[in-house]
């Protein structure tokens, strides 16, 4: 669960590290001289065909709705609407109202919002200082022993256990969901980035570079940042998926946003006890969540397989 | 191998030192005192007195931390004053039903994983191939709480032929039938993606033992392409597939908080759900620890196992 590339072993191999030399070097010119095609201009079209594109417009589709969230919804989703109780699917109420007399699509469109917040500000929080521990700990051995040690133990604890013992000290709420999906991300990408650091370092351009009196920030900019952004975009969309998985279930089992506030998760877990009564109730909370986490792992997979040419 | 273990275990033991204490402080930050909280408003001064001393918060800090993994240790873990009841049995029915249900989920796993497995790796089908592949996508990427109510929709609502949730109401060794009936969503639910993941591995590590010079000789020498994949691919491709189950099984202890909710299955998960909806800390403190043990021990299982399997690993000592 916390590590999604275990899933796969296609994912799994596309982690490790491929060789590219920087940008404008003259290996590289070489290379697209005879005919290779540059590694950024073939990622960018495995996003607009097959798997990437299926991923991409999943992803893309469920954000619009996010986005257009007050014009598609045609109630506040907090509104308790008089004499709605349950009722089944209608033109009025697509996905028919809930327990406490709200509109279930209301609820589904807002809650995206929470989903997207999570999804597009925290991960990339997490792959950031995940990637500059990482980075730290592949220059200096005492900080690697460090880091290496907190990585251990943080991924000693699977990541709904995380959440849990987390909440139970800061209570409910979007920060804690936010902490438990950086502290998930964090040993992911730390070790990454470290491993593919220490990789790229030993390639011959950069040892040279090393030997020619580069510092040694120019040569992590110049030469290893390149080097290691590929396995990182994959490992950035897994997470990703990930991370609308962690937020649904910290939703669903009650240790998310505070009641009123509609979210995916929450919807789906009210829904469960009344699928009697409105059987439309779970159906909007179940086709965004599967396709947001489809969407990541489509457009993961497309990267991966386009990195292994 | 006692090589390998005495290399292993050090490193594990000083993971599980360092979560415990991770836990032991986390729940030490929380505001207010835990035994007034866990007395409730009414109590008077002395049940306070009597609870805080029973939970050892009269003691120096480092005394306290003792004192709660000796009462881990020796399983005397006291008394839970929101659930109610001791926490040890609490505990001791939560392991049980978890455990029926994870190994029912797990054997469900594996067998799926057996059928699919080779037959995806040995099929020249496109259309055979393309469904499996789609098939499996959805089964890795769809989280539980997803199958779950979907299963909930179909098998409890639209065609109502399972129960919905709960454990039979004459007791869950009463009648095996009905038994299987309560366990059927769950353990599906549970089993699904570890079984989508085990079945790539394995399709995965027979196709490559599958191009392998041995596998040649074999089909050359008369032998039948079942026996080769069977005797000789299967037992190479097992190791990989060994390491997979393992970091599985890991995941779930997570997967059971979420799978026991939607069923109401009165297990562990249950159990941690309800302990921190109620703000019970020392049974959240005790499941917490509980979880990251297994999870400890199973990976130091699969390694072993893997080891065992693999005799490169075990006599020249790779990390994993």
């Amino acid at each position: 669960m916390t590590d999604l590339s275990l899933q796969n072993p296609e994912l799994a191999a596309s982690l490790e590290p491929t060789v590219h030399p920087a940008g404008d070097s003259p290996q590289h010119r070489a290379v697209q001289a005879r005919g290779f095609q540059q590694t950024s201009r073939p990622r960018r079209s495995a996003l607009l065909r097959g798997r990437g594109l299926v991923g991409l417009v999943l992803v893309g589709l469920v954000v619009l709705i996010g986005v257009l969230a007050p014009l598609l919804a045609s109630y506040a989703p907090q509104a308790q609407i008089a004499d709605a109780n349950l009722l089944g699917a209608s033109w009025q109420h697509p996905f028919g109202t809930d327990e406490v007399d709200r509109d279930v699509l209301s609820r589904v469109v807002y809650g995206i919002r929470t989903d997207a917040l999570i999804v597009f500000l925290v991960v990339p929080l997490g792959a950031v200082i995940g990637g500059v521990v990482g980075l730290v700990a592949s220059q200096f051995t005492a900080a690697d022993v460090v880091a290496q040690r907190v990585f251990d133990v943080l991924l000693a604890f699977p990541a709904l256990i995380l959440a849990i013992g987390l909440t139970a000290v800061t209570g409910p709420g979007l920060l804690p969901i936010g902490c438990v999906v950086v502290a998930v991300e964090l040993p992911l990408f730390g070790r990454l980035v470290r491993s593919a650091t220490l990789k790229a370092r030993e390639l011959p351009f950069v040892e040279v570079s090393e030997l020619m009196g580069a510092p040694r920030w120019w040569v992590l900019w110049r030469h290893i940042l390149p080097n290691i952004t590929e396995p990182i975009v994959v490992q950035l969309a897994l997470s990703m998926s990930g991370a609308v998985f962690i937020e649904s279930a910290m939703n669903f089992i009650g240790i998310g946003v505070r009641p009123p506030a509609p979210s995916l998760g929450s919807v789906l877990s009210g829904s469960i006890a009344n699928l009697r009564y409105n059987p439309m109730y779970a159906v909007g909370p179940l086709l965004v969540i599967a396709a947001l986490v489809l969407g990541f792992q489509l457009v993961a997979q497309a990267l991966s397989a386009d990195r292994r040419g | 191998m006692t090589r390998y273990l005495l290399r292993r275990v050090p490193s594990l033991a000083l993971v599980l030192v360092a979560a415990s204490l991770l836990i032991f402080a986390v729940l030490r930050l929380i505001p207010g005192d835990p035994a007034t909280t866990l007395a409730g408003p009414d109590a008077s001064p002395a049940t306070v007195a009597a609870i805080r001393h029973e939970l050892g918060l009269d003691q120096s800090v480092p005394a306290q931390y003792v004192h709660w993994i000796w009462s881990v240790v020796t399983f005397h873990l006291g008394h839970s004053y929101l659930i109610g009841g001791s926490i040890s049995s609490l505990v001791s029915s939560g392991v049980a039903n978890t455990a029926l249900l994870a190994a029912t989920a797990l054997a469900a796993a594996v067998v799926i994983a057996a059928v699919v497995g080779p037959l995806w790796a040995s099929t020249s089908n496109r259309w055979l191939d393309s469904l499996l592949t789609g098939a499996n996508t959805l089964a890795v990427a769809l989280p539980t709480f997803v199958t779950g109510v979907l299963l909930i929709l179909v098998f409890g609502v639209l065609w109502p032929v399972l129960p919905t949730g709960g454990t039979p109401p004459a007791g869950l060794l009463a009648d095996p039938g009905i038994t299987a009936q309560y366990l059927f969503m769950p353990a599906l639910c549970l089993a699904l993606p570890i079984a989508a993941v085990l079945s790539r591995y394995l399709a995965e590590s027979l196709r490559t033992e599958l191009r392998q010079p041995y596998v040649t000789t074999a089909l050359a020498a008369g032998v039948a392409r079942r026996r080769i994949v069977v005797r000789h691919a299967l037992r190479n491709a097992l190791p990989t597939t060994v390491t997979v189950l393992g970091l599985q099984v890991g995941t779930l202890l997570g997967g059971a908080v979420l799978v026991e909710y939607i069923f109401s299955w009165p297990g562990l998960g249950q159990l941690i759900q309800q302990a921190i909806t109620r703000r019970d800390y020392p049974v959240v403190q005790v499941l917490l620890l509980l979880s990251v043990v297994v999870f400890v021990l199973i990976q130091l299982l699969t390694d072993v196992l893997h080891a065992w399997l693999d005799p490169r690993i075990r006599l020249e000592g790779g990390t994993k």
